[in-house]
């Protein structure tokens, strides 16, 4: 920030100081900026006019071959360098009168020019050195990991000092540069406009998200039909067994991820609303302390690590449920998996509903000779209800959505999952794929409608997470307005 | 009673007529129940120790440091370290990190220090943030596979930029824009009013207020949502595996293939059963998460530490 006493027309002992403070010269240093600048603009001019003028056998036309610019046809591109020489020339010409004129515009201007020159420069040394230590089979020792460090170090700031020292030098030159009124306020309608554009972003992006898979889905759509997708029942790619025979038939998948997330509520929510209310209400803070963190730390675990967990651990361990086909990888194993990953969701916002509670509501009917547990029962949680079903709701978007830990542990087979004996519970034993599972395993290698036909389902998936997620927003907003 | 018939007063003649059972029965209800609600939270500790405790035992077999310094062997051997997989996992998080702050920072100042007024000024305007608000919320709820397909339509075939780290930088960017953007605006939004006018009134403009003033206030705030959004993208795979291509190999630029840890052990489970290996990898992202979960709870501990006293 500019200190107050630099600002220029300040008055002191009631005696006008200079208005401005052009009248204390122009430093050397933005001289020497804005001549550099000025050769810039000529170099960039002449180089330009060298460049794109067919020249004859010696250096110049070498150079010009080498470059690319000129063939056996004849001159490539010199209408583009031509221009992009004038271009360059004018917007040094520009900065260099605007420090020449002490601009604060341009002073901006040319700092962050050479930041971006930095900014580049240091990722290339960067991907430059990291090559060199971690590209080969092996990490290369620590001595020549120490010399290569040593002389990028070196590189960096024998390169860098030169605009880093003008960057440094024309940040402390604050107090010389001048900004108009009109410049301040044009500045700030810029800087407004520009955030204004930064908070669209999010918006854009859920734009571009529809506009892309709806675009690539679209194929999809025309040639094999909403009909045919939505209740086909066979999911059978042509890019495996031949075009013509091809079938893409969602019902499966769409069956699939409606009984993983039907499991993984029955097992999860029990338990996450239950350590909600052991967190909100019962637990001294001492637990609370050690539970919280440890329920964050579900969330941050990665999906593919619960995935590997349920391959190694949960799918012997079901394989031991006795029953023909059981291969351990299925409905069950998914579920579980689940159940443990939304654990974190639904307790965090069933947790908050239940403290938005009014405390006199508590007070109130514990007053009235009600215990706890009455309270909690017949007050609390009927009065945190909405953000509880929010929570639920949460959850189901999370489970639907997840991707990579499913597809480690559900078996991903494309038949609609069917009980594997005549007791119905082994439905859950049953292997099956989800929406998400379906796009995972086959994108990679997938073409033409196949391809479509995923991004199709991604489209359906995203509809699906949309209605959800607006359903528990809906309940949320309800229970804030309450 | 003559009360108003409002939701207090009927939960409260709701409570009466419950509190009539025997006491002694009551007492033991909520014993029974208060097990069951100690027993959930006892198997949430369980199943993260269990889970947490299975892959560090097994991981830590695994890891030394040949495993830590040797690329992974291509194919379908499984055999080899992780090297190449920790850089590009690195990679991955300056990139995302670098594109998605900057925005994410800008839309939650707009939305905090701006919105309000500028509201009152312009219809439009108002209308544009309405839509900015719902489009962060549904962003928010996009799942992370249709942020990998959004990825490989726009950056990998449409804008011809190949399984790269930049595809899967900026897919990524997506994925964590949300996350920046909500930890901002809750750190905006806890620095006092005061500090605010106080700058304002010194003359300073809304700008130099905002870049002099709130955001190094909310500094430490902004901090946490951005470690946030790395353990996010360390832990992501479904966005990689549809836009990172997979290599072994270190990306020798922006613009060539990789694979991330997550990626790594994915691949290793599923496509060569090489599970030791795999455990190891996991091991070393779940100590990579709990270090960030130790950091984050620190920071926003001192944050929200500082902001109370400093509003006093």
């Amino acid at each position: 920030m500019r200190e107050p006493d630099s600002a220029p027309g300040m008055t002191a002992g009631g005696r006008q100081l200079p208005a401005s403070s052009h009248q204390t010269g122009r430093p050397l240093f933005v001289t020497i900026v804005a001549i550099l600048l000025v050769a810039v603009a000529i170099g960039a001019i002449v180089g330009g006019i060298l460049l794109s003028v067919p020249a004859g056998e010696g250096a110049l036309g070498s150079l010009q071959v080498r470059l690319g610019v000129r063939s056996e046809e004849g001159m490539q591109y010199s209408l583009q360098i031509l221009l992009a020489a004038i271009i360059l020339a004018g917007l040094s010409a520009l900065l260099a009168w605007g420090m020449w004129t002490l601009q604060n515009w341009a002073r901006t201007a040319v700092i962050l020019l050479l930041g971006a020159i930095g900014l580049y420069y240091g990722l290339t040394v960067m991907f430059d050195a990291a090559g060199q230590i971690f590209g080969g089979e092996q990490v290369v020792p620590v001595g020549t990991i120490l010399r290569i460090a040593f002389s990028g170090l070196f590189g960096v700031v024998a390169t860098g000092l030169i605009p880093g020292a003008i960057i440094y030098a024309l940040i402390r030159l604050d107090a010389h540069f001048e900004e108009s009124p009109g410049q301040r306020a044009f500045i700030d309608r810029c800087i407004r406009h520009l955030l204004l554009a930064t908070a669209l972003s999010a918006v854009l992006i859920v734009f571009l998200i529809i506009l892309f898979t709806l675009a690539e889905a679209w194929e999809a759509i025309e040639e094999i039909g909403l009909n045919t997708m939505l209740l086909g029942t066979i999911w059978r790619p042509g890019s495996i067994i031949g075009a013509e025979d091809a079938r893409f038939g969602l019902v499966p998948m769409i069956v699939g991820s409606i009984l993983a997330t039907f499991g993984a509520i029955v097992l999860g929510v029990p338990l996450s609303i239950g350590t909600a209310i052991l967190l909100a209400e019962i637990a001294p803070s001492l637990v609370r302390e050690i539970m919280r963190p440890a329920v964050e730390l579900l969330a941050g675990i990665p999906s593919v690590v619960y995935g590997l967990f349920g391959m190694v651990v949960l799918a012997p361990l079901i394989r031991k449920i006795e029953v023909p086909y059981n291969t351990g990888f299925g409905l069950l194993n998914a579920s579980i998996v689940l159940a443990v990953m939304i654990l974190p969701t639904v307790t965090n916002i069933a947790e908050d509903a239940i403290r938005a509670v009014p405390r006199h509501y508590k007070e109130g009917s514990l007053a009235l000779g009600a215990t706890h547990w009455q309270t909690i029962r017949d007050v609390i949680l009927p009065a945190a209800r909405s953000g509880i079903i929010a929570a639920i709701i949460l959850g189901i978007g999370r489970a639907l959505g997840e991707t990579m830990a499913v597809i480690m542990v559900i078996g991903n087979s494309i038949a609609i999952p069917k009980p594997l004996t005549n007791n119905p519970l082994t439905l859950f034993l049953s292997s099956a794929r989800t929406l998400t599972g379906n796009i995972a395993v086959e994108i990679n290698y997938a073409a033409g409608a196949h391809r479509s036909a995923l991004f199709f389902t991604g489209v359906l998936l995203f509809l699906m997470i949309l209605l959800v997620n607006s359903l528990a927003r809906y309940l949320m907003r309800e229970r804030l307005s309450s | 009673m003559l009360l108003p018939v409002s939701s207090d007063a009927q939960l409260a003649r709701r409570t009466v007529q419950l509190a009539t059972g025997s006491l002694a029965r009551r007492k033991l209800s909520q014993k029974v129940a208060f097990v069951f609600l100690w027993l959930a939270g006892f198997l949430v500790v369980a199943a993260l120790v269990w889970i947490i405790g299975y892959v560090m035992v097994q991981g830590v077999r695994v890891i030394n440091l040949e495993f830590l310094t040797t690329r992974p062997a291509g194919g379908v051997s499984g055999e080899g370290g992780i090297s190449t997989t920790i850089v590009t996992t690195l990679y991955l998080v300056v990139l995302t990190i670098v594109i998605a702050t900057p925005l994410g920072v800008g839309a939650a100042v707009y939305l905090v220090e701006y919105a309000e007024e500028t509201e009152r000024e312009s219809r439009l305007v108002s209308y544009l943030i309405a839509i900015a608000r719902t489009g962060i919320e549904i962003l928010a709820g996009v799942p992370s596979i249709i942020f990998g397909l959004f990825g490989f339509a726009l950056f990998v075939s449409a804008m011809k930029l190949k399984f790269s780290l930049l595809s899967a930088g900026l897919s990524g960017a997506c994925l964590i824009l949300p996350v920046i953007i909500r930890t901002s605006e809750e750190a905006l939004l806890a620095v006092p009013r005061s500090y605010r006018e106080g700058s304002l009134a010194l003359g300073a403009t809304k700008w130099q207020t905002t870049v002099g003033v709130v955001l190094p206030a909310a500094m430490p705030g902004i901090i946490t949502g951005v470690i946030l959004s790395v353990g996010r993208i360390i832990a992501e795979t479904a966005i990689f595996w549809v836009t990172l291509g997979g290599s072994y190999r270190l990306p020798a630029s922006l613009l060539s293939s990789g694979r991330s840890m997550a990626l790594h052990v994915y691949m290793l489970a599923s496509e060569t059963r090489a599970f030791e290996k795999a455990m190891g990898t996991a091991a070393i992202l779940i100590m990579t998460i709990v270090m960030l979960n130790l950091i984050i709870n620190y920071t926003s501990r001192r944050f929200a530490a500082r902001m109370m006293g400093k509003s006093r």
